[in-house]
């Protein structure tokens, strides 16, 4: 056990923090050219795409420079980069599972943020048991005919491309029976309906396919091994960004231990109550195990070792924390805390997601970790039946199949 | 960066799994809860000829010179098997001794820990129950020969085992650590019987105790740092113990969810119970993380290794709790049962919650040093 930084990862952070520290930008980023512009910036300094292969166009660096590249971003409050279903596990899938052709139309330009791209998964009636989705493709020879509905799609007014699951032989079994497309979002016959979250914002979607083309050379894969593929997708969504996420909360949290030296109650700063002390100590202690649990799994990863299913553990772990941690916030900030602008004393908080708000925002924010990526539940029956080896309990479509 | 243990490391794991499942099988645990001494003396013996009760003392000393990692691999194994004995306490004492000692004092108690002739322990709490050092009451005056002691050290793991006490006391220079012949006059024992009964707690009255001059263990009046630095590895030493414990207690309740049948089908096929067991992996995997970074943050001397003392402290202790707890859920009317193992497990961890610090003093711990 040694839980020190090798000496090229020192130095590699400090490279990238002075980076940072000189380019970062000053003013908030507000359209979409201006976050594009950004990100072409860091990944031209090399702090986008640090996991790709060189090939690739990316930096064919360490998990741990990833992760070191996310911790000093959060450090300094840096605008993310945008295109991370894309670049995190939308280009990793087709680097495994593409053809030459689909590397080179694609990678370089998802890389760049040149084209944006969506996850075109879940359905009205596909989330969790997303196997059962009813989104058709018809091979017509050289393309296939799309059909269908998806919903929840993040990202989807901007995007350009779509990574799809979509149905091609209704009489397979329902895992056997789905294709892995490449979808042009900007044709004719899909339509995105923003839907407006909890947040006020609207970051995800509807969309409506009718009479959609998806190119025969767009197939990742073979015909029917969509699910297969989507397991190698997921895989690479529940990767690590353990360092940059518990740096941001680190640094929320010293903005909470201002608020509360602010805040008085009966008399005295908050801070002085015994009981408030309790909870920032019990949610400190909780943050701190969130950063030796993720350098745990990144010191694996950064060692070739894959998480497997164990990845469910970090993934449920961080979100279900989240949840509490900013219950937590908001008992000890009041009303306070459940200001949609915020008064200038509080300044603006970041949240994990990128997304610029207050601590409301951080607060509405943390009930989509435990849905998202497979929600919680669903992580703990992967944990007990595949970690744990228990046996898997009596399903209706297992029954079936 | 490499969070796995070395190949020693692992080697030392295993070997004390081997050693431990042999000798310290349920119904030998249960042999000493009914001891009136409460631990094995050929053990003590046994895990001296091992290197475990030297294993983080100087080579000079007879020791391997290992350091605090290597002692919670070994305190983990042990909250593992609910082993009782005065194995933290003594590793503790000697760890203050090797650190603070004269040479003389070091010559007479090193050697003796780490070939099991002598045990030691920490009277660190008074009658109010306060663990921060200053609220040290026990008083010490200078004598012709040394000084007195007087006052009342409640909860003493294992004094009435111990051939040397290590009593924090306030003198007119301030707090200053003695070593205590326990068979001193004016000093009584009086062993208490707690709910595990491999912990044993003694009230250790001192009533115009004489310490030589000879007894006093590092600067007199500056024993404020020592014992704030004996309470961290303490510590992180009752939160591998209760990480042990806790991975007993999972595997019984995952063992036990796939062999027992309800409703013509196992237990563990069933979501409550499945989640449940899910639930308890995710604590104590986070508690592996908590126990081993600050363990390893204490070797390294790393910046934030007292913050790191006091997380795993208050992080393990509630979770350890929560999961021998639900491992007596997942068993239903058995796990009640005192026949059954599961509540050695469950009270051994239940025990060091409250010891070196509870979760709320490592919480205001936590706060004063980030909320400062
Ligand atoms: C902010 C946000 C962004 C998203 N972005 C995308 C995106 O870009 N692309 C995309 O394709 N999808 C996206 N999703 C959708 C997400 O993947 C689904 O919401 C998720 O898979 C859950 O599906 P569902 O909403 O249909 O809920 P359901 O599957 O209907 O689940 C409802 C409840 O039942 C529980 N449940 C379901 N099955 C089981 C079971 N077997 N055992 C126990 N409990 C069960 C669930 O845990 C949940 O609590 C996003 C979701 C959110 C919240
Ligand atoms: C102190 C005490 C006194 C008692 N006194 C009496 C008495 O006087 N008379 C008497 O007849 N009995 C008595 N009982 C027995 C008690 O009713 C049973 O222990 C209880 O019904 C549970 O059964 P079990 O112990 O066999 O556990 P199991 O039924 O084997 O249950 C084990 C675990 O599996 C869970 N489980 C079981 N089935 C399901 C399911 N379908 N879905 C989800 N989870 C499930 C349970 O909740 C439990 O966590 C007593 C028990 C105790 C602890």
């Amino acid at each position: 056990m040694d839980l020190t930084y090798s000496p090229e990862d020192r130095a590699f952070r400090e490279k990238a923090r002075r980076w940072l520290e000189a380019n970062v930008p000053t003013d908030d980023l507000k359209t979409l050219d201006e976050r594009k512009a950004w990100h072409r910036k860091l990944y031209e300094a090399g702090y986008v795409g640090v996991l790709w292969p060189k090939e690739y166009g990316g930096w064919g660096a360490s998990p741990m420079q990833q992760a070191i590249v996310q911790d000093e971003m959060a450090r300094v409050n840096a605008p993310p980069a945008i295109n991370g279903l894309g670049i995190g596990f939308i280009g990793p899938t087709i680097i495994v599972h593409g053809t030459d052709w689909q590397k080179g139309r694609y990678l370089k330009k998802m890389l760049t943020a040149e084209e944006i791209w969506c996850q075109l998964y879940s359905e009205p009636n596909a989330g969790s048991d997303l196997a059962s989705l009813k989104t058709r493709a018809e091979d017509r020879g050289d393309h296939f005919l799309v059909n269908g509905q998806k919903i929840w799609t993040s990202s989807g007014p901007i995007a350009d491309w779509g990574i799809l699951l979509a149905r091609t032989d209704s009489k397979a079994p329902k895992h056997k029976g789905i294709s892995c497309f490449l979808l042009n979002m900007r044709q004719p016959g899909v339509e995105v309906r923003p839907l407006k979250q909890i947040t006020g914002s609207s970051l995800f979607s509807e969309v409506f396919m009718t009479d959609a083309r998806a190119e025969r050379r767009d197939l990742i894969g073979t015909l029917n091994q969509g699910w297969e593929i989507a397991q190698t997708t997921l895989g690479f969504e529940r990767g690590s960004n353990s360092l940059g996420r518990v740096t941001r909360y680190a640094i929320a949290f010293s903005q909470l231990v201002r608020a509360a030296k602010e805040l008085r109650r009966g008399g005295r700063p908050l801070i002085e109550d015994p009981v408030v002390r309790a909870k920032l100590g019990k949610i400190y202690a909780e943050l701190e195990v969130q950063r030796y649990a993720g350098l745990r799994v990144l010191s694996a990863l950064n060692r070739g070792e894959s998480p497997g299913a164990a990845s469910s553990i970090t993934k449920l772990s961080y979100t279900e924390f989240e949840k509490r941690y900013y219950e937590a916030a908001l008992e000890i900030l009041g009303p306070w805390g459940q200001l949609v602008t915020a008064p200038e004393e509080f300044e603006e908080i970041d949240t994990s997601s990128g997304e610029p708000g207050t601590w409301a925002t951080a607060f509405l924010w943390s009930r989509a970790g435990t849905i998202y990526s497979g929600s919680s539940e669903i992580q703990k029956n992967i944990i007990g039946e595949r970690v744990l080896g228990l046996p898997k309990e009596v399903r209706a479509d297992r029954l079936k199949a | 960066m490499n969070f796995s243990f070395s190949s020693d490391q692992q080697l030392l794991k295993n070997s004390a799994r081997a050693f431990l499942d042999e000798h310290m099988k349920p119904a030998t645990v249960r042999l000493l809860w009914d001891d009136p001494r409460g631990e094995s003396e050929a053990l003590w013996k046994e895990m001296g000829e091992l290197g475990w009760l030297g294993l983080s003392l100087p080579e000079a000393h007879g020791g391997s010179g290992l350091g605090m990692v290597e002692t919670a691999i070994l305190l983990e194994e042990m909250g593992h098997a609910a082993l009782p004995g005065p194995y933290l306490p003594t590793v503790l004492a000697a760890r203050a001794i090797e650190e603070a000692g004269t040479n003389a004092q070091r010559m007479r108690w090193l050697s003796a820990i780490a070939t099991g002739e002598a045990r030691a322990t920490l009277a660190l709490l008074d009658a109010d129950l306060d663990w921060r050092p200053e609220g040290t009451r026990t008083r010490a005056e200078k004598s012709a020969t040394g000084w007195t002691l007087s006052g009342t050290k409640r909860f003493v793991p294992w004094a009435h085992v111990a051939d040397v006490l290590l009593v924090p006391a306030r003198t007119p220079d301030g707090l200053t650590l003695f070593l205590v012949d326990p068979a001193a006059a004016g000093l009584t024992l009086e062993p208490a019987q707690v709910m595990d009964g491999a912990t044993r707690l003694v009230t250790v009255t001192l009533d115009a105790t004489p310490v030589g001059g000879d007894g006093v263990l590092g600067a007199a009046g500056q024993a404020g740092p020592l014992l704030a630095s004996l309470l961290r590895r303490g510590a992180v030493g009752a939160a591998a113990e209760m990480l042990g414990a806790a991975r007993r207690c999972l595997d019984m309740a995952v063992g036990y969810a796939k062999v027992r049948e309800q409703f013509g089908q196992p237990i563990g096929s069933f979501q409550a119970i499945r989640h449940k067991c899910a639930e308890m992996l995710l604590e104590v995997e986070n508690s592996h993380a908590a126990v081993y970074y600050s363990a390893w943050a204490l070797d390294a001397r790393a910046e934030d290794a007292e913050l790191a003392a006091s997380v795993a402290k208050a992080y393990v202790g509630d979770a350890a709790r929560r999961v021998c707890g639900e491992a007596i859920q997942v068993h239903g009317g058995i796990g009640f049962t005192w026949e059954y193992d599961l509540h050695l497990y469950f009270k051994r961890a239940k025990a060091l919650e409250a010891m070196y610090g509870d979760a709320d003093h490592h919480r205001e711990l936590i706060v004063r040093r980030v909320a400062a």
